[in-house]
């Protein structure tokens, strides 16, 4: 199944940027976007291993096909409240540049939903919805259905907390 | 042919390269004394980069070297001295050659090169100090020819006829240069002799069935002639003098360039067979294999692979309590071990490698300040994983830089403070458990503990009523961007600063240490890992989680005594036998629930030289653990090192025990 997101007041201006294929996901009661080309799988659930000292935004480690990607919880960043898993919970695993660098790490989804295609231009600037959202991580809100999707700004979003602590 | 060639041509890039690399250091050497051996050594080296140059296409590269390589034939000869002069242009001259060879072959660049001012300076400077004109010096010097007067110069007749094998072309041999480097020796008639070649029904296009015939009129001598045809062995060879009066004719030589005519009296004795040359250019191929770095991180990472799918058939084994098939899991497990073992030892380099590109480091630098540096260097045959020696060498430069730039006074404070007035830098490694510990220390005047603690407090990185001891005071020049201060003249750097020099000993699971005495001069100390890849593991459990201790730092275990237990926090000391060794409970360190278990024990490590226990929930066993590092959100965080995959597929971290360590020590000073 592919939708078409549509911004909210006009529709897509003819002849803009070629559209991009977006990841539609679930995370507490809310509905998040994420451009597939930074999408490596979707996992089921499986054992983390809680990491000593991390930042709450990303508490653990987990094993994917050998190789151990850091469990980032983005509900930390975007000051929302932390649930229950659900049952359709899945695991998000990204492959994206951090800080320059490519990084492979995986976010929390309640349910993964679909892919659909979509226009940034068409995109409405967050402001209108107001401080719900802190705006550096977030590109902007689309019609989805009855109700808004909010794209993630994978740039900001996965950025470390500023720099390292000084250890004696 | 085209891929045989090119992997040919490859070969002797990396074979130059190398060889210009130890030639640096042989330059270097000449400045702590000479003597023949030396000066050989490096005339082997200029005469097979020119000999194997003009073999591969670098006609440029063998005829720059071919000046570099007179005027060492005239220090063989004792008709020139070894001074700094020479010693400066020649490490000059060195880095030209490096400078061709990059250039990949006979290309525009190294036309361009070889047309540059520095090449033309470096050949006037060359033959300034060989005392001739600029003229000459194109004249391969021999002692018969030095003798002569200036300028006079004989043009004798050669014949020669070239024949190579079958296989040459396949091979990679090349006629074409050959023929062309012969011609640049002097006037030089060549003749195809394309007898043998069969009709086109019978031709093998990768056979060689042609021979040449030359007449060349050269004022060079005969090994000049005999050094073009150094590397084709696998040709026959006649090189016969054709006299004015007699046209004497030929004495066959059938593969020289071994043996020399006695008739010929101008003809001149090398002063070692060249035959002999031959195999030491190739020993290094003989006895080693050269394999691609890449290819050994493949290897590692298969290894990895197989080390944690090694570690789940152990569990299932174990699991299942079939004997035969235990006893099978158990063979495995110990040739992956000593799989693991023989591949980590082909990683491991002596640090010696590295050590080497710093001499001359210090002399430029030397040069550049103005001042007067001697470099020691101690346990260069320290052993370190590659990837560590590799990533290195620039953080350690960045020290040295340091260390002569801001550490060592100069000549007249120096004096003024009753030192020398050569200023010392030492390189040391030695090894020391799991660690290889690299130090660089100066004589100069030691780090101003004044002034970095007042920037700091500038700085905003120490409050300004704050009374830091001074060790962590000292910490603040790694301190991301504080080098860079220009008023801390005693500690600032270049362009990058120590913080560089921090992360990436940090990126390695390494740790910077700093010890500096007012006036005596500063150590800084880098604590290493032997190896990134795999270590031994030692399993710990603390509630439901696993953690790894490396086995190398693990002394003994013992129980966790009720006793102890039940204290009031403040005793962080476990008598064990006649000593107090300081302990940490994990629970603690990593901030978990506290343990409730009844029966807890004690690891005891040793790490930062001294003893420190680990309280645990329970000893689970050893294995072999694959270090992974931390992503970036973990990677800073105090007393981990890194994280490995279990048997059963879970994620276990690995603890950093020098980290630990520290952590107890300050707590020690805290309490005391």
């Amino acid at each position: 199944m592919q939708n078409t997101l549509q911004a909210r007041d006009k529709p897509a201006p003819a002849g803009g940027p070629e559209p991009e294929m977006m990841l539609i996901f679930r995370l507490s009661g809310e509905i998040f976007a994420l451009p597939v080309s930074e999408v490596h799988e979707i996992l089921d659930p499986m054992p983390t291993t809680p990491v000593p000292g991390a930042p709450a935004f990303a508490p653990a480690l987990i094993n994917v096909r050998g190789a151990i990607a850091p469990l980032i919880d983005i509900r930390q960043r975007l000051r929302m409240q932390a649930m229950p898993a659900s049952e359709q919970a899945r695991i998000i695993v990204l492959e994206l540049s951090v800080n320059g660098a490519a990084t492979r790490l995986a976010i929390i989804a309640d349910a993964v939903e679909e892919v659909i295609e979509t226009d940034r231009a068409a995109l409405k600037p967050v402001p209108e919805l107001g401080a719900r959202w802190p705006e550096q991580y977030v590109t902007g809100v689309a019609r989805y259905g009855d109700s808004l999707v909010i794209l993630l700004n994978t740039d900001t979003l996965f950025r470390p907390d500023a720099g390292p602590t000084f250890q004696v | 042919m085209t891929t045989d060639l090119s992997a040919a041509v490859e070969t002797f890039v990396q074979e130059a390269r190398e060889q210009l690399e130890g030639l640096e250091a042989m330059l270097l050497d000449l400045e702590t004394g000479t003597d023949r051996d030396r000066v050989d050594a490096i005339f082997r080296v200029l005469h097979t980069v020119k000999g194997s140059g003009s073999m591969f296409g670098f006609g440029a590269l063998a005829r720059f070297t071919h000046h570099f390589e007179d005027a060492f034939d005239g220090v063989r000869e004792g008709r020139m001295q070894i001074d700094n002069r020479l010693i400066d242009v020649s490490l000059r001259a060195r880095d030209h050659m490096t400078a061709l060879l990059d250039c990949g072959g006979d290309n525009p660049e190294a036309a361009r090169l070889e047309a540059s001012d520095e090449a033309a300076s470096l050949l006037a400077t060359l033959a300034a100090i060989m005392g001739k004109g600029p003229a000459s010096a194109e004249s391969k010097s021999s002692p018969a020819r030095a003798a002569l007067p200036q300028r006079e110069v004989v043009f004798r007749r050669w014949s020669i006829r070239f024949h190579p094998d079958a296989a040459a072309l396949r091979n990679g041999m090349r006629p074409d240069l050959l023929m062309a480097e012969l011609a640049a020796l002097g006037e030089a008639e060549i003749r195809l002799d394309a007898s043998e070649l069969p009709v086109l029904a019978e031709l093998d296009p990768e056979r060689s069935y042609l021979a040449w015939d030359i007449i060349l009129a050269t004022a060079q001598p005969r090994d000049a002639i005999e050094a073009i045809f150094l590397f084709a062995d696998d040709a026959a060879l006649e090189i016969t003098e054709i006299f004015q009066e007699t046209q004497e004719t030929a004495d066959t030589v059938p593969t020289v360039p071994t043996q020399q005519p006695k008739a010929q009296k101008t003809a001149v004795v090398p002063q070692e067979p060249p035959a002999a040359r031959v195999p030491q250019a190739n020993a290094g191929s003989s006895e080693n294999v050269r394999v691609p770095a890449g290819k050994l991180d493949d290897i590692m990472d298969q290894l990895g692979e197989l080390v944690i799918a090694q570690a789940r058939l152990h569990q299932i084994a174990a699991a299942t309590k079939n004997a035969d098939l235990e006893s099978i899991v158990e063979e495995v497990e110990r040739l992956v071990t000593g799989l693991r073992d023989a591949t980590l030892s082909v990683r491991m380099l002596p640090i010696e490698s590295v050590f080497g590109k710093f001499r001359r480091v210090v002399r430029d630098l030397s040069v550049e300040l103005g001042k007067d540096v001697a470099l020691a260097v101690e346990g260069g045959e320290t052993e370190l994983d590659k990837t560590v020696i590799d990533r290195l060498s620039e953080p350690l430069v960045h020290m040295i830089r340091n260390s002569m730039d801001h550490g060592l006074e100069d000549a007249a404070r120096r004096q003024a403070s009753g030192k020398p007035a050569r200023g010392k830098v030492t390189l040391s490694a030695r090894q020391e458990g799991g660690e290889v510990l690299i130090s660089i220390e100066d004589d100069g005047a030691g780090l101003d503990t004044d002034a970095i603690c007042k920037r700091a407090i500038e700085r905003g990185l120490l409050a300004a009523d704050a009374q830091p001891n001074p060790a962590e005071i000292h910490q603040m020049i790694f301190a991301p961007g504080f080098s860079t201060a220009s008023t801390l003249s005693s500690v600032s750097g270049r362009g990058v600063g120590m913080d560089a020099v921090r992360s990436a000993v940090e990126a390695l699971r390494g740790q910077t240490e700093i010890v500096t005495v007012p006036g005596r001069g500063t150590r800084v100390t880098l604590r290493l890992p032997v190896t990134l890849a795999i270590i031994d593991g030692f399993l710990v459990r603390l509630g439901q989680s696993v953690f790894v201790i490396p086995l190398a730092a693990v002394e003994e275990c013992v129980e966790f005594e009720e006793a102890e237990r039940g204290r009031e926090s403040g005793r962080t000391m476990l008598q064990l036998r006649e000593h107090l060794v300081p302990f940490l409970d994990l629970d603690e360190v990593f901030s978990r629930p506290r343990s409730t278990e009844a029966r807890r024990r004690v690891v005891i490590v040793k790490a930062d030289g001294q003893r420190l226990g680990l309280v645990v929930d329970d000893i689970l066993g050893q294995n072999q653990t694959v270090i992974k590092t931390l992503s970036i959100y973990h990677r800073h965080i105090a007393g981990l090192a890194g994280a490995t995959i279990l048997g059963d597929g879970a994620v276990a971290l690995i603890i950093d025990v020098a980290t630990l360590a520290r952590r107890a020590r300050v707590a020690q000073r805290q309490i005391a």
